[in-house]
């Protein structure tokens, strides 16, 4: 069965029967939003019944619409959080990626700025080395990002995507190694994001970042997961009650090769670790723990079967 | 940008250039100092790494006394503020207050003011007296947005503003003991093209 990662947007009225049927397909919801009167879901489903769905809420407006990026966490990362890049361009990426499903997180780098200045920490390196991608905002000037980005990739061994206000061919030719992906003509601006021009330059974010995604699941894929990451979550909200006491818009985050629990580490990682997936398979046997730098929440890395030899 | 008579953003980087003409001229838009700038000129050599600001004002507006902002008048007993504009009020009643004392001033309703004295001479004293320099503050506004224009990472500045003239240099590595002959340059590139 292969999952598309799907966003659908209806009326409230009537939802209930939807979430029922994405379930009853096999599909998970990764992410559900009420806004007013409108419902936005974040799902993965079967990819033979998406026109089942299509069908199902016609009658209630329901809208469904490919999201490339449902089930990914990505780290949007800007040389610092200062009023030079903010809101615009960190937060106006950050939250285009959302549109496109993307769980995305803004880390603020305390010395990223400067060319010869510029420095990241070993707790910056860690954070960004927990998400599935991670996109650098870089700025104007090829000098410097010639400079600094040997700095900035040390360590990383997520796939990295560089943004810069000149072109994609200038910084193809400056970035050597290569990274994972590039887009031009997004550096350092300080208006609001709205001309057609610049909205394409987003849309062109969303397709690189889905490009270098698509190949990591394919990496993946030639080596199957134990487990699927969405599955995973949905045992966790079944099976840990006090899940559903955090406050967070979404207590367990599904990227594409884990989940990151938003509870504590210490008193929690062992009762998780002894949850029963399958007669005689605990968790344990088929993901790695790890306490996240991201606070003190849950880590879990899903172990390929070639590593446990099952598939659950 | 067109009410500025010169705008420039030159750069060893044409692109990078180009770019940071833009973030200057949102800069300047955003922080309401189209009125107040005549010329700007920016220069920026990333591979220095340097940025020279230089630029020239209009006239700006004079120093704001008590008759810009309120009506005066002495009935013998006392002198009695109409104020007409707000703006001030509260650098106003500071001022009074340390030179009256408070018992002797007092705020009867929102837009009065009332002096007890029978000096007439005080008068127009009060009528010259200094609430406000506008001057001051442009000058802040103008050095703060030059350090929101330039690049981040250059945390090493050095500025001016003297009869209307004004420039800001900034790097990311320690700048010479004299940035002089970096910014008079800059100015006469400025004057000869415009």
């Amino acid at each position: 069965m292969i999952l598309v990662p799907i966003t659908y947007k209806g009326g409230v009225f009537r939802h209930d029967e939807i979430l029922d049927l994405i379930e009853d397909m096999g599909g998970y919801i990764i992410q559900k939003h009420m806004i007013a009167q409108e419902v936005v879901l974040q799902a993965l489903i079967p990819k033979e019944d998406i026109e089942t769905l299509r069908v199902i809420s016609r009658p209630l407006a329901g809208e469904v619409i490919p999201a490339p990026l449902v089930g990914t966490e990505i780290a949007v990362v800007s040389m610092s959080l200062e009023i030079h890049h903010l809101p615009h361009a960190s937060c106006d990426i950050a939250e285009y990626l959302r549109t496109a499903g993307a769980k995305t997180n803004m880390v603020g780098l305390a010395r990223g700025f400067g060319k010869r200045i510029g420095l990241m920490s070993d707790e910056e390196r860690d954070i960004i080395n927990e998400h599935d991608l991670a996109i650098y905002l870089f700025g104007n000037f090829e000098t410097c990002i010639k400079q600094k980005m040997p700095t900035f990739r040390r360590g990383i061994r997520v796939p990295i995507i560089v943004t810069s206000g000149f072109s994609k061919e200038a910084l193809m030719k400056i970035i050597d190694p290569p990274a994972a992906g590039y887009v031009g003509g997004v550096g350092r601006f300080m208006h609001r994001t709205k001309e057609p021009e610049e909205l394409a330059r987003l849309d062109e974010i969303v397709a690189e970042v889905s490009r270098v995604v698509d190949q990591k699941r394919a990496t993946i894929a030639k080596d199957p997961l134990s487990v699927a990451p969405a599955r995973l979550m949905d045992i966790i909200l079944e099976t840990v009650p006090d899940i559903h006491e955090v406050t967070s818009p979404i207590p367990v985050v599904v990227q594409t090769d884990g989940v990151r629990v938003k509870l504590p580490y210490d008193p929690y990682a062992r009762k998780i670790r002894d949850i029963e997936v399958e007669p005689g398979i605990r968790l344990a046997d088929i993901c790695d723990f790890r306490p996240s730098r991201m606070r003190d929440y849950i880590l879990m890395k899903v172990k390929p079967f070639s590593e446990t030899g099952m598939l659950v | 940008m067109s009410t500025l008579e010169y705008f420039e953003v030159e750069s060893t980087e044409p692109v990078g250039g180009k770019l940071y003409r833009r973030i200057a001229s949102t800069v300047i838009t955003d922080h309401n100092l189209l009125k107040v700038l005549d010329k700007l000129r920016i220069f920026i050599d990333p591979e220095v790494p340097i940025f020279i600001a230089v630029g020239i004002t209009r006239t700006v507006p004079r120093i704001i006394t008590v008759s810009d902002l309120a009506g005066v008048t002495f009935d013998g007993q006392k002198i009695t503020l109409s104020i007409a504009d707000e703006t001030h009020l509260a650098d106003l009643l500071q001022i009074l207050w340390a030179q009256y004392g408070k018992d002797q001033v007092h705020q009867p309703d929102r837009f009065t003011i009332e002096i007890q004295t029978t000096d007439e001479a005080a008068l127009s004293r009060i009528e010259e007296l200094a609430v406000a320099d506008p001057t001051e503050g442009l000058y802040k506004d103008l050095i703060y947005s030059m350090q929101l224009i330039c690049p981040e990472g250059f945390k090493i500045k050095k500025q001016n503003y003297q009869d209307g003239k004004f420039w800001f240099v900034a790097g990311e590595n320690t700048l010479p003991e004299d940035v002089s002959p970096l910014v008079e340059k800059q100015l006469h590139i400025m004057e000869a093209s415009s």
